[in-house]
């Protein structure tokens, strides 16, 4: 038990960076990863033994962070958000944001929960397609496409981003 | 292979590791006949690095103790709701004894699972069918607000008051009962001068101890909201999202003030 733990242990800064990711506030990520270690620890036998936890726990993970985007788009993001205002204001996900690293973090979470679970596995974490797809419980063919989209919708957002700023600086 | 002809979607391909080792030279032959292919892969790659880069610091941070203390079996407390909200609101405004005792006492009928989100439909129903009729919004008027809320408050089983929300600038308009899920709830209109309207509608039912926002998937007006045991309140209105909520606060602590409990 006390080496299962070890083993889960170790997947947090892995698990950390992918909620991160996803979510963008700090305390929104750590709270989606701690129910999922909370979880993960009710149902230890589904943990097949000699492997790393790795793709038991982000598949864990993947399926609070669907649960989480569907009540979310049914009340509104500020849902998620205490109502006070001195603490409604979200915690950059990144100290010293520059802009351009801002505007990316902003792009990723406009793009859809699935897309961007897809693209973030891939491209961040760097699982294969059949991880990927293993882990988000999807056919190889949804997750290329999730991936293809994803990434064609944030680099869209992203141009979009730089067209509004042209026409900023040649209004001014 | 090299009759293979490539499409954009190999470039996902190619960028994610995923094309067969035997296929990239003709691969990259293609992208160097394709320079708008080529452009996109350069971007797709820079978007690709520029991810990375941005949540790598968040691998070399400390792992936090309330993590780390899950692992081990203790459960961590959350930054959990202010106090004042986990008062039990719902034992104070509902009046002794009465048809909210019962309610309580049988976890309310008509509620189950997402009753906040039910509540918080029904609330801006009654908001976009009344808070709109320009000439007729409401039953009572305003101008006796203790008969007003004497009225609500006997048929709601609620021990309402109106709250006085002019230092947001609204006036009490009137209120009339309008249906809830599977009870009666109580809708209290204001005006500001330039005319907006909002709605604080008081219910009784709902289980889960809840609060937050809601929206209609085709947008509308906002529903700020608050569910207790046996108790539901949710104002609605089309206002900036930060100034709906500071007198949605506002109209909250007034109702459990005006049940006799003193907000902390």
């Amino acid at each position: 038990m006390e080496e299962k733990k070890a083993a889960i242990l170790q997947e947090i800064p892995r698990l950390r960076r992918y909620a991160r990711a996803l979510l963008r506030d700090r305390e929104s990520a750590d709270d989606l990863v701690q129910d999922c270690l909370e979880r993960a620890l009710t149902r230890m036998e589904n943990w097949r033994t000699g492997e790393s936890p790795r793709r038991w726990l982000f598949t864990i993970m993947h399926h609070l962070f669907i649960d989480q985007m569907r009540k979310v788009k049914r009340r509104g993001e500020a849902a998620i958000l205490p109502l006070d205002a001195g603490e409604a204001l979200a915690t950059p996900a990144i100290q010293a944001e520059s802009v351009a690293s801002r505007e990316i973090v902003d792009a990723l979470q406009q793009i859809s929960p699935d897309r961007r679970a897809a693209l973030v596995m891939v491209a961040i974490e760097g699982f294969s397609y059949a991880e990927a797809a293993t882990m988000l419980g999807v056919p190889a063919g949804t997750l290329m496409s999730r991936i293809a989209r994803g990434r064609e919708e944030l680099r869209a957002l992203l141009d979009d981003q730089a067209r509004r700023r042209t026409i900023r600086i040649v209004e001014k | 292979m090299n009759g293979r002809s490539f499409t954009d979607r190999d470039i996902h391909l190619a960028l994610d590791g995923e094309l067969p080792e035997d296929e990239r030279t003709a691969y990259q032959a293609w992208l160097e006949a394709n320079p708008d292919m080529k452009a996109r892969s350069q971007r797709f790659a820079a978007d690709n690095a520029a991810l990375r880069g941005l949540f790598s610091g968040v691998l070399d941070e400390p792992v936090p103790a309330r993590l780390a203390a899950a692992v081990n079996g203790d459960t961590p407390k959350r930054k959990g709701m202010p106090p004042w909200w986990r008062m039990s609101a719902a034992a104070a405004l509902l009046i002794a004894g009465g048809l909210g005792g019962y309610l309580v006492g049988t976890g309310g009928f008509g509620f189950g699972p997402d009753s906040d989100d039910r509540m918080a439909e029904l609330a801006i129903a009654a908001h976009q069918t009344f808070a709109a009729d320009k000439n007729r919004p409401v039953e009572v008027d305003g101008s006796d607000p203790a008969y007003l809320t004497g009225w609500l408050s006997k048929r709601t089983g609620l021990n309402l008051v109106a709250p006085d929300l002019t230092g947001n600038g609204f006036q009490l308009l009137g209120g009339r009962l309008v249906p809830a899920a599977g009870s009666t709830a109580a809708l209290m209109l204001y005006a500001d001068e330039q005319g907006n309207r909002i709605s604080v509608y008081v219910t009784t039912g709902g289980i889960d101890a809840t609060k937050g926002t809601y929206v209609l998937a085709d947008g509308g007006p906002e529903a700020v909201y608050w569910q207790e045991q046996g108790y539901g309140c949710a104002v609605v209105g089309t206002l900036p999202p930060d100034e709906l909520r500071v007198v949605a606060r506002d109209a909250y602590k007034q109702l459990l003030a005006g049940a006799g409990l003193a907000r902390s």
